[in-house]
């Protein structure tokens, strides 16, 4: 599903303040995984998720993502990838004059999609996340964690096969979070590969996934069933 | 209309109302603009209208006496100058025009003046031979040779009766296309600039839009839209301004410049084309180049 080859990402290369944000990075992900990566903060994790959507291109290496080689993509072909993954934020991103279920139909209405396809999915969508009686709160009316599920909603709604989730549980408390991974480890069970960048150390060792882990830039631990430390 | 034109309209009238002042800088950007350059291609129209087929093409104008101010001339003498005229190697080429032919070429260049027109009777008109010189500065040497002719009421060089009103109108044209086109800079970066800050003011909603896959066009489109609507509200009010200063300023020059027809209502009414078509191009240009790179995949 995913697939990195040599991946190197340099940001002001040749330039005073060069920073090598990936080197030298390989990786798979087959179809239905679930992947931690974690990493302290200035370890590659942004740049990670941001070269799997296409945000930037690798300066060496090879990108496939849902069948599509990203170093030869078209411009134009950019948001059919992308249409491929569900994208959830740190900070939720809901559009704060939108009713929830505004917010989740918003997703498929910029992709053109017809409107009984959408008054079906949003539904079913808002269902999965256990929030069809909020279908028309606004975002503010909402806890941290409902707004995160409305967010995972959204990134949901066009079922793609791929979701990224970048910190999800980045602003949520203990509790929350689980809520929000029970939630993600639901997708991730209808087939749904689930890659998740977090330095949320519980979370990831109570959920003993895959964790891939990055320091400086460099893949330094690939670990089925792992947790956050070097523990083991 | 489709769902996706009511977002794309809807988006781009949120973003107009979000900064008025911004808004409204465009669109007066854009009226002086095209007031200026709608007032030059009405000036070039006035400058056809009072240069006329006939008056394209002589110089000079021998008016005959009808019996009025001297005794007629004779079909003897009308033939005799008619001969001089055209063996003269100064001249042409000579067309004859008659009483009718005189009054319906006045009635066709004040059609529409019927206040001005209704005075005037077919033989108040004098007939006249028109002469197209091979030099048109050798009007003096035609005066002075034909000025006794028997028959012969009066000539004059047709070049001066326009010459002033038509070099005006020239200058007066050019400074205001000069100073459209400077204007006209001015509204381009404006527009682009108030369409990237409303890109600007409006990320969150086009991160999220390019990360659920939304098309660049569909994403751009409604700052494009945006600037479209500044730019036609601003076409419009400069059309509007046009439609009223325009009829009025001829009248007044009209009670000034005698024998000339001056522009109306109908030709200020049809300069639209003018203003809203450059006006369209403007904005979409503008609206692209301020988003140039910004909102790129």
């Amino acid at each position: 599903m995913i697939s990195l080859v040599n991946v190197t990402k340099t940001y002001k290369q040749g330039e005073p303040g060069e920073v090598v944000a990936l080197d030298d990075i390989s990786l798979d992900v087959g179809r239905g995984e679930f992947v931690f990566v974690v990493g302290p903060s200035g370890s590659g994790k942004s740049t990670f998720m941001k070269l799997l959507t296409r945000e930037v291109l690798p300066d060496g290496g090879e990108i496939h993502v849902a069948g599509k080689n990203l170093g030869t993509l078209k411009r134009w072909k950019v948001p059919a990838l992308r249409r491929e993954i569900g994208y959830v934020f740190q900070d939720f991103k809901l559009l704060p004059k939108k009713t929830v279920s505004e917010n989740v139909a918003f997703a498929l209405e910029v992709i053109g999609a017809p409107g009984s396809l959408i008054a079906q999915r949003v539904p079913e969508v808002l269902a999965l996340v256990d929030l069809t009686a909020k279908a028309d709160a606004m975002p503010n009316e909402l806890s941290g964690g409902q707004q995160q599920r409305v967010s995972i909603a959204r990134a949901f709604v066009n079922a793609p096969p791929i979701m990224l989730c970048d910190e999800p549980t980045g602003n949520l408390d203990p509790q929350t979070s689980v809520e929000i991974m029970k939630l993600l480890d639901r997708i991730n069970r209808t087939g749904t590969t689930v890659v998740m960048a977090t330095h949320d150390q519980q979370i990831v060792d109570t959920m003993r996934k895959r964790v891939v882990e990055l320091a400086h830039g460099k893949l330094v631990r690939d670990q089925s069933r792992g947790v956050y430390g070097y523990a083991n | 209309m489709s769902r996706r034109w009511a977002y794309i309209l809807n988006e781009a009238v949120i973003g107009l109302r979000r900064n008025l002042s911004m808004t409204a800088a465009m669109i007066l950007s854009v009226t002086v603009t095209f007031a200026l350059f709608g007032g030059s291609v009405l000036l070039r129209e006035q400058v056809e209208l009072a240069t006329d087929d006939w008056t394209d093409k002589i110089e000079v104008s021998i008016f005959l006496c009808d019996g009025r101010q001297c005794p007629a001339i004779t079909p003897e003498q009308q033939d005799s100058l008619l001969t001089a005229l055209e063996e003269n190697p100064l001249v042409e080429q000579v067309f004859y025009e008659s009483k009718e032919e005189a009054y319906q070429r006045f009635l066709e260049r004040f059609e529409g003046q019927e206040d001005f027109t209704r005075g005037v009777t077919a033989d108040a008109l004098p007939a006249s031979f028109r002469v197209k010189l091979v030099n048109p500065e050798e009007f003096l040497a035609i005066q002075q040779e034909y000025e006794e002719f028997p028959g012969v009421e009066d000539i004059v060089d047709s070049r001066e009766i326009l010459e002033g009103f038509l070099t005006l109108a020239r200058w007066v044209r050019i400074a205001a296309v000069a100073i459209a086109l400077i204007q006209m800079i001015a509204a381009t970066l404006l527009v682009g600039n108030t369409v990237r800050v409303a890109a600007v003011a409006r990320q969150d909603q086009t991160q999220v839009m390019k990360l659920v896959g939304a098309s660049n066009w569909y994403i751009r489109l409604p700052f494009v839209v945006e600037g479209v609507i500044a730019g036609l509200i601003g076409a419009a009010v400069a059309w509007v301004l046009l439609i009223a200063s325009v009829p009025w300023t001829a009248d007044a020059l009209a009670g000034q410049i005698q024998f000339v027809p001056f522009i109306g209502t109908s030709h200020a009414l049809g300069v639209w084309p003018w203003l809203f078509i450059p006006s369209v191009i403007i904005s979409v240009v503008s609206s692209i180049i301020g988003l140039w790179g910004f909102l790129d995949v």
